[in-house]
């Protein structure tokens, strides 16, 4: 990874810190991206279990390459790359196909939580949960590159920069990947809204 | 201002502004331009209504128990190497000029006799020898991930046989 990094980037002056035997500061990384690594998996790979276990995976290589990481490029770049490389390796492991099967089961998990209203009713919880389900077949349908580089662009709020970064390609190459996607997505749910 | 979608460059403008992140400047610009091309103001209606429906898809909490999970691990991970260490003791962490300049040595005079060393005869292949596959840098990433699994998979059977006994 190139790029020089800013001394803004407060997660890398933690990492260091966790490099220097800090365990208090690796903590605090946990804490600051737990939720965006999960959620950003659980996207990803749509299934609860498999995107915790991931992410777990994520936290567990960080911490194990304390040692040698070196500040090349911004934090969340490094950790996302992580997260890219072994969601991208479980799909192709075949992980997905399981996922997949077990989509009904996972929707039926939490259907509050991934409903907006905090009391619907039946009516609106069936209409919603129709919704969702049409958006994650939608995002599981495109190419593995185009669902990382959307699901980071629109719910990471990534750079162009940054997300050619993680999924080491091209701005441009993103750009492309990125109008290719949304124009998939569009042509799937543009009636939705 | 060229038309985006006709020129094919700067696309990523039509799909900034549809995200609300471009230069208020530039986002004046391209108003302008939509107010005149149907096509660009088609592509910025759905655009916008994709991005609005995706916003609908929350993800699912991250359950309680994730940080324990994770430490348990880290422990696990870290009492696997202190017992793979433990044989060499207190002495791995030091700096030993003498012993660093031993195994330069040995090195070199490795590395001389095998440049001494007569050179084999170049072997042809045969026609109906098998022939190896060049290996692609994910077939090695999957490799190394598989032996990472195994090397955890392996702890964690000691780990349990250990208890046991």
């Amino acid at each position: 990874m190139g790029g020089a990094v800013t001394a803004l980037d407060l997660d890398t002056d933690l990492m260091l810190r966790v490099k220097e035997g800090d365990g208090a500061s690796f903590g605090v990384l946990l804490d600051k991206h737990r939720s965006s690594v999960v959620h950003f998996l659980f996207r990803m790979v749509q299934n609860h279990a498999v995107a915790e276990e991931l992410a777990q995976e994520v936290f567990l290589r960080v911490y194990r390459s304390r040692s040698t990481y070196e500040p090349t490029a911004k934090f969340t770049t490094w950790l996302f790359r992580i997260a890219t490389h072994l969601a991208l390796n479980s799909l192709r492991d075949g992980k997905y196909e399981r996922a997949q099967e077990r989509l009904d089961d996972d929707s039926k998990e939490m259907p509050v939580r991934q409903v907006r209203d905090a009391r619907p009713s039946v009516e609106q919880s069936m209409v919603y949960q129709a919704k969702l389900d049409e958006i994650r077949r939608a995002i599981a349908a495109l190419p593995e590159k185009q669902r990382a580089a959307v699901l980071m662009h629109k719910y990471e709020e990534m750079e162009y920069s940054q997300i050619a970064k993680v999924l080491s390609c091209s701005e441009s190459a993103v750009k492309s990947l990125l109008f290719r996607a949304y124009e998939s997505l569009r042509a799937r749910l543009a009636h939705m809204a | 201002m060229n038309c985006p979608l006709e020129a094919g460059e700067n696309a990523e403008l039509l799909l900034d502004y549809c995200n609300r992140k471009l230069d208020p400047r530039v986002s004046s610009i391209l108003e302008g331009h939509l107010a005149i091309c149907p096509s660009c103001r088609e592509f910025a209606r759905n655009q916008q209504a994709v991005w609005e429906t995706l916003e609908q898809w929350e993800a699912t909490p991250v359950s309680a128990d994730f940080d324990r999970r994770l430490y348990a691990r880290i422990e696990q991970d870290i009492g696997f190497w202190q017992r793979l260490m433990k044989p060499l003791g207190p002495a791995r962490l030091r700096w030993n000029p003498l012993a660093a300049a031993a195994a330069c040595a040995v090195l070199l005079m490795a590395g001389v006799m095998v440049d001494r060393h007569p050179s084999a005869p170049v072997v042809q292949p045969a026609k109906d020898m098998a022939q190896v596959e060049p290996v692609q840098p994910e077939q090695v990433e999957r490799a190394l991930d598989a032996m990472d699994m195994l090397s955890e998979f392996s702890h964690r059977v000691k780990d349990s046989t250990d208890a046991k006994m």
